[in-house]
């Protein structure tokens, strides 16, 4: 096994596993993974080729098997920032974005918003421009 | 492929928005298929500026991002709104200026794995050339996405200290993220500041090239978010200092 594939693996190994990642999570991830998960966002889905192909000629292409890259995807998959369909040399891969939370201000102040915009939209209905 | 601009800034009140409704214009001018979203879903305000009202919208990106249409269903050509025709298209996606639906947003959050679909949709839908994307400022999960995923990147800052220290933190995340092209903008920068100066502090602070310095323009306060600048004042330096940023963005 190569030591960035190892790196690699111990860096996704070493994190909670989460219901998908989030932009904010990006900028701390090695280079060689954000690399990945950069393709596959401007990608949207990207094949298992695709990012074989993406990946070679650059310097952590050169470092890492085929074998050692499918090996690689099926971790982030398990550890939930992939979503894998099909398998090995014909698995695609998209990245599992994870929902922006809502904002963690007191309920309360949500409720009393509503009944305020609710109360105002009575009041004039076109005063929101609603239709 | 389509090239994907974002345009930030650390702070508010920087001319985000302005500098983008404008960049379109101007790219569309050539000819070229441009989209514009505002991803600034807690404060919109882009559509102002293309002369779309509220009231003339069936959807917009919070239905897209509520599951309740599609992208496309969210555009709107806005190239007939211009106060002169062009060669171009412009598709506004506005994000809603509903109060109700803005409180909806920031009390439950979204899908942000939708708002990456739903760039890439628009680009294929509506055969986009280049894709501009107007931010909320600050660092969130918009930003971070938007710089991810973009070719181009535009950081504007005006020259105060405030802006100084903020764009350092973004100028930072944006070469973490090994964004290709990364150009700085300064704005609404005083007559009385010497523009070589203000250029080599810029770039010898963020070791970043400063592709515009854009001075303050009394007509654009005055103009007031009501109409497009570069339309409005083509022969206004700052409409020369924009048309220089579109094209280093198109050439890229």
């Amino acid at each position: 096994m190569s030591g960035l594939f190892d790196r690699l693996q111990n860096e996704i190994e070493g994190r909670e596993k989460e219901d998908g990642i989030s932009p904010l999570d990006l900028a701390e991830l090695s280079a060689p993974l954000r690399k990945i998960i950069r393709l596959m966002l401007r990608e949207v889905e990207l094949s298992f080729d695709r990012l074989w192909e993406a990946l070679s000629g650059t310097e952590d292409g050169e470092q890492m098997s085929k074998d050692e890259l499918g090996k690689m995807l099926e971790t982030l998959a398990k550890q939930g920032w992939l979503i894998s369909r099909g398998e090995k040399d014909r698995a695609s891969y998209k990245v599992n974005l994870r929902r922006k939370p809502g904002s963690s201000l007191a309920q309360g102040i949500w409720s009393a918003l509503d009944d305020k915009i609710e109360k105002r939209e009575k009041a004039d209905p076109k005063a929101d421009g609603d239709e | 492929m389509s090239n994907i601009i974002s345009i930030h800034s650390y702070r508010g009140g920087t001319g985000k928005s302005n500098t983008t409704a404008n960049l379109a214009v101007i790219i569309a001018q050539s000819g070229k298929r441009v989209g514009v979203v505002d991803t600034d879903i807690q404060s919109p305000g882009i559509n102002a500026l293309f002369g779309l009202e509220q009231s003339e919208l069936k959807h917009s990106l919070n239905d897209y991002l509520w599951g309740l249409c599609s992208i496309s269903e969210a555009a709107y050509d806005v190239t007939e709104n211009l106060i002169e025709k062009i060669e171009g298209k412009i598709f506004l996606i506005p994000s809603s200026l509903n109060a109700g639906e803005i409180a909806r947003v920031l009390r439950e959050g979204y899908d942000v794995g939708l708002l990456d679909s739903g760039f890439q949709e628009l680009v294929s839908d509506l055969e986009l050339d280049a894709l501009l994307i107007d931010t909320h400022p600050g660092l969130n999960e918009e930003t971070l996405l938007s710089i991810a995923i973009s070719d181009n990147v535009v950081l504007i800052l005006r020259p105060d200290q405030q802006d100084y220290l903020g764009t350092s933190v973004t100028v930072e995340v944006a070469r973490k993220l090994d964004v290709a092209n990364l150009m700085l903008v300064v704005n609404k920068i005083p007559d009385v500041f010497p523009m070589d100066e203000v250029k080599e502090k810029v770039e010898s602070t963020y070791n970043t090239e400063v592709a515009a310095l854009m001075p303050h323009a009394d007509e654009m306060m005055i103009l007031g978010s009501n109409g497009i600048f570069v339309l409005e004042f083509p022969d206004h330096p700052v409409t020369d200092a924009l048309k220089q940023l579109a094209d280093r963005l198109v050439e890229e």
